[in-house]
């Protein structure tokens, strides 16, 4: 089992890592977007309410809807890369299986590398931000885009084992994150303050950004609600991922 | 006694039933073809036989965990061939890559180790899901139309492979379309209408 551990973290982490387009996408899209959403949002007060608190925050609209737009972009990238990974390698697990490695340990090993993923992408978009903005609460911003990027990187993981085809799945990902994320931020959307969208995966995530980068406060519950998302996704995601693969007993006994 | 033996198995998809109760036993050491039309449910066969696929009724038992190489070549395109076979290493549990290695050389691929399974060409694809199946040794093969994109060379040096395992006494069951190789065999399968039927004897296996 250990072997079969160790073999399958590393090539699982190898073979994400050869993502080109996941690469081009991180490197490229996260500043452009940063620039792009940044040139256009002038620098103007916006109410924000922190529903956790009951107090609404008078914001500096720019800097806000910079934590939106990064918050859009790695939720983008991580659904993208794990989903690409997981259908990518579906059949390829069901021969593994097939041919004695155990479920458990390529589960695990999925898990892992959609967290080390999580972790990297929302450190990197933390960093760039710093070209555009330097937030009081820079950790709260890199918590907050972790958080997020575990919750879409086990979305991604959802989607890839319950949909039928890749552009429907592609689809899902881009329409539910750009929602999810520009639906919280009063700039973009007017109902933005409204009690609904408690109920989306980055009201969590965005709550607590701002309420450290303009509050100077922390709010452990939207953390919490933030992780409660991603282990409803991941444990969804990871069962039908289990159910789709060879049960033990057609395996093991090679009978029927 | 059978290396592999299937008894009154059953399979359908929704209304259509594919295999009708067949019985099936392979020695050690034989070499059995399935043939039949398309769509006749060779492939289904196999995979009930790999335990890809749960039949409906019925048995299957083999010696040991079959080498099963699936007609659709299923490899990760992220990854090399050197990383398939330490994939493939730790799901069969053994120490030494030493045998897939050999394949790699006999198959004629050896240049393409450290080359991405997706771009590969489909027939050192092919070969790299052949080596996979074979690089434990497995008392069972399941092959479906293995040499499918093989040149000419490779399709010789496959059946010098499967001649070697006769003779080591791997039980080898291969689906084929091709009725001008059927004298390679020791016995041919034809499936029809969900049941087997044996053609022909040819000769009698090495052990």
């Amino acid at each position: 089992m250990r072997q079969q551990l160790d073999t399958a973290i590393r090539l699982s982490l190898a073979g994400q890592v050869r993502n080109r387009l996941a690469w081009i996408l991180l490197v490229a899209f996260v500043p452009v977007w940063y620039l792009l959403i940044g040139s256009m949002i002038p620098h103007v007060g916006a109410d924000f309410r922190l529903r956790a608190t009951g107090v609404t925050l008078v914001v500096d609209g720019h800097d806000l809807t910079l934590i939106t737009a990064g918050l859009s972009a790695i939720t983008l990238i991580t659904a993208f890369v794990v989903f690409a990974a997981v259908r990518r390698s579906l059949p390829f697990d069901r021969r593994l299986v097939l041919s004695g490695y155990r479920p458990a340990a390529l589960i695990a090993a999925k898990t892992n590398a959609a967290l080390v993923q999580a972790v990297a992408v929302g450190a990197y978009a933390t960093i760039i931000l710093l070209f555009f903005w330097r937030p009081a609460g820079v950790w709260s911003i890199a918590v907050t885009f972790i958080l997020a990027a575990a919750t879409y990187a086990a979305f991604g993981l959802l989607i890839g084992v319950v949909v039928r085809g890749d552009l429907e799945g592609f689809f899902l990902i881009i329409m539910i994150a750009m929602l999810d994320t520009f639906l919280e931020n009063p700039v973009d959307n007017p109902l933005a303050n409204k009690p609904i969208l408690e109920f989306f995966p980055s009201y969590g995530p965005t709550q607590f950004a701002a309420a450290g980068a303009f509050h100077h406060q922390v709010l452990p519950s939207m953390a919490a609600l933030s992780l409660a998302w991603t282990a409803a996704f991941a444990l969804l995601g990871l069962v039908v991922l289990r159910l789709r693969m060879p049960r033990p007993a057609s395996v093991a006994a090679c009978s029927t | 006694m059978s290396a592999l033996a299937a008894r009154g198995v059953c399979k359908s998809f929704g209304r259509h039933k594919v295999l009708a109760g067949l019985d099936i036993d392979v020695t050690a050491g034989e070499l059995v073809a399935v043939v039949g039309e398309n769509g006749s449910g060779k492939t289904t066969l196999l995979r009930v036989l790999a335990g890809d696929l749960r039949a409906d009724a019925g048995s299957v038992a083999c010696s040991d965990r079959p080498g099963y190489c699936p007609q659709t070549v299923v490899l990760d395109d992220a990854l090399t061939v050197d990383q398939h076979v330490r994939y493939f290493q730790a799901a069969y549990g053994i120490s030494s890559p030493s045998r897939a290695g050999e394949l790699i050389e006999r198959l004629g691929y050896a240049a393409c180790r450290g080359q991405r399974a997706g771009t590969l060409s489909g027939g050192t694809k092919q070969k790299l899901s052949l080596t996979l199946a074979l690089m434990h040794d497995p008392p069972v093969l399941l092959l479906d139309e293995p040499y499918q994109g093989f040149d000419w060379q490779t399709y010789l040096a496959f059946w010098e492979l499967t001649d070697e395992l006769r003779a080591r006494g791997t039980a080898t069951v291969v689906i084929s379309h091709l009725v001008f190789e059927q004298e390679r065999f020791d016995r041919v399968f034809q499936l029809t209408d969900g049941q087997i039927h044996e053609e022909a004897s040819r000769h009698a296996p090495a052990t």
